[in-house]
């Protein structure tokens, strides 16, 4: 196995997943099936070769600074299970303290 | 928190101190990578769009601007920019952040391996310390978030909480350097003096209480001589520079005390409380920093030419401490005076056009002007140079009329407030008003002579001995000739006639 079973719970808690234990079983078998496969790439020599960040060859794709439209306030909130003041309303948070 | 306390535990500790400075490029017109535009406050979810809520199949495309300002920050500050670089995902859920994903960088930035010499300290206490810059990279600002109900707007004890978007998007500049700096105060030093370079830059206008400058900061201590590094704690809601130094004073003494009782530090993240003048533990998060960066996939790399670097190098502005040297060579201003100007870079502007108009042997009179009354008048009304009804040129005519002995410096305070207040040129202020001084030595004899017949005794005073006399003849002089007379001409024609 290229991965266990508590590796999986890991990255399932990241994703905030709540997982059975027979869904974390079967999970660690078919995710571990595809790293298999992919580490058959390691057999390679790819030394010179760059890690490729991007299929496509195109290079410093920006847009000028300029102010554009956007949304009125309405419809952004408009798909919100709940909105007040003009505002995101969510519920209170547990177990963590502000992020910068 | 007693500096001496401080100071007894940095005799024992040598503390180990970086700071992680994240800037919001607030020149820009729009947002990081979509049309919002970037302003500060407003109502909340009104500067939004698909892209900065994060709505499913927006595509982001990054500002060319502020990858500019970017690279323009890190030549400024000594930096190898990155000839390949992209953009990374960091992965983690918070709800002032749409995407569940903030777009940054990670192995790749655009600029690393600079350094900022700062200057602590004055007179002869002042030295320079070069503080390593490890890296500087873009990203977006998140949203804010309005916590109801409980106390004080903070999350604990809070019912819901609203979140407002505005923010969200907007470019960010994060800066971390390396643990080089050893006091509070060295660190204070390092955000100021970073602070005049992106102003100088035009780049961001750096408040740190409306938080478009949000300094953060890694703190630990070792016994002096130690090599190995001690457990850091990271501190945070700075927002100010006296928060900044009086927090990681705090901190210093906190881990002292500590260890001085056998405990040991945890390394953790510690809030800055202004009001109750301390740091206090935020509870941890599980499974805190796993971000699972990964390239992101909706943008494609930069490449940087050495000429395109050449094009951005070529728009660095004379840096503070460069123009400072300058007017302390060029114009023999003191270095204190020279900073301060140097340091402000429309009250530097002012300067050099008043200069300029004034003529450079009187650069050190127009200085102190600019430095006394008009930062009075600036502070006064709460107007900015640019907008305060006071030019170059009346300053510059000011000064000169105070040269060439027109009128006194006394008179000139006077023109001073009613060119303030009036808009005129200084020359018409005097004309109007009759304030010319009266330099001409005749007129000046004949009040003179009248003075010292109008009272033997002082006279007889003064030329047994009381030579401290003679500054209440020259008020005696001046009533008469209603403060119009020239105060060194009187001087001289009094000395001339008394000592006789």
């Amino acid at each position: 196995m290229a991965i266990s079973e508590s590796d999986v719970r890991h990255v399932a808690l990241l994703a905030r997943l709540a997982l059975t234990d027979e869904q974390v079983r079967h999970l660690t078998v078919e995710l571990s099936s595809i790293l298999d496969h992919v580490s058959e790439i390691q057999s390679l020599d790819l030394a010179g070769v760059e890690p490729t960040a991007h299929p496509f060859p195109m290079r410093n794709v920006t847009r000028p600074d300029v102010v554009r439209p956007g949304l009125s306030r309405e419809r952004a909130l408009l798909n919100a299970p709940e909105a007040e003041d003009g505002a995101f309303v969510i519920p209170r948070i547990v177990g963590a303290e502000e992020e910068a | 928190m007693a500096k001496d306390r401080l100071n007894e535990v940095l005799e024992r500790y040598e503390a180990v101190i970086g700071l992680e400075i994240h800037t919001e490029l607030t020149s820009l017109n729009s947002k990081m990578f979509c049309g919002c535009p970037v302003e500060f406050g407003g109502e909340p979810n009104t500067r939004v769009c698909p892209v900065c809520l994060g709505m499913p199949g927006a595509l982001p495309v990054p500002n060319q601007a502020a990858v500019e300002a970017t690279v323009l920050a890190g030549l400024a500050l000594e930096c190898e920019i990155a000839r390949f670089s992209q953009f990374h995902r960091k992965n983690y859920f918070y709800p002032d952040m749409p995407k569940n994903y903030q777009i940054s960088q990670y192995d790749l930035p655009f600029c690393a391996h600079g350094h900022l010499d700062v200057e602590v300290g004055e007179g002869d206490a002042a030295y320079v310390t070069r503080i390593g810059i490890t890296r500087i990279h873009l990203e977006e600002d998140t949203g804010k978030m309005i916590h109801v109900g409980g106390s004080e707007g903070r999350i604990a004890g809070a019912d819901h909480s609203l979140v407002d978007f505005n923010r969200a998007g907007t470019p960010l500049i994060e800066l971390v350097t390396e643990p080089d700096i050893r006091t509070p105060e060295e660190a204070r030093r390092f955000a100021q003096t970073l602070r005049t370079i992106f102003l100088a830059l035009g780049i961001s206008d750096c408040s740190m209480e409306e938080g478009s400058m949000r300094v953060d900061a890694n703190v630990s201590i070792r016994p002096r001589g130690a090599v190995e590094l001690g457990t850091k704690a990271e501190v945070k809601n700075m927002n100010s520079f006296k928060a900044l130094h009086d927090a990681l004073a705090y901190e210093i003494v906190r881990q002292a005390d500590l260890v001085d009782a056998g405990g040991r530090v945890v390394q953790e993240t510690r809030h800055w409380d202004a009001a109750a003048k301390r740091t206090s533990a935020l509870r941890s998060k599980e499974e805190a920093h796993d971000y699972r960066y990964f390239p992101e996939p909706d943008m494609v790399p930069f490449e940087f030419t050495e000429e395109w670097i050449a094009a951005i190098r070529e728009r660095l502005p004379e840096l503070p401490a460069a123009r400072r040297d300058r007017y302390v060579q060029t114009f023999g201003l003191p270095k204190h005076d020279a900073r301060l100007i140097a340091e402000d870079v429309p009250l530097a502007q002012f300067f050099e056009q008043a200069v300029d108009a004034a003529g450079a042997k009187l650069a050190k009179p127009v200085a102190n002007w600019v430095l006394g009354e008009l930062s009075a008048h600036l502070n006064a009304t709460g107007a900015a140079v640019g907008s305060c009804g006071i030019t170059p040129e009346m300053l510059a005519e000011l000064v000169v009329l105070v040269d060439e002995g027109t009128i006194s410096g006394k008179q000139a305070k006077e023109v001073f407030a009613e060119m303030a207040e009036s808009g005129d040129m200084p020359a018409a202020i005097v004309e109007r008003r009759g304030m010319r001084q009266v330099s001409d030595t005749g007129a000046i004899e004949a009040v003179v002579v009248k003075v010292l017949a109008e009272h033997p005794a002082e006279v007889e005073s003064y030329r047994s001995g009381k030579s401290g006399l003679i500054g209440w003849f020259v008020g005696q002089v001046m009533r008469e000739m209603r403060g119009q007379a020239n105060p060194a001409v009187v001087n001289e024609v009094l000395k001339q006639h008394l000592d006789q």
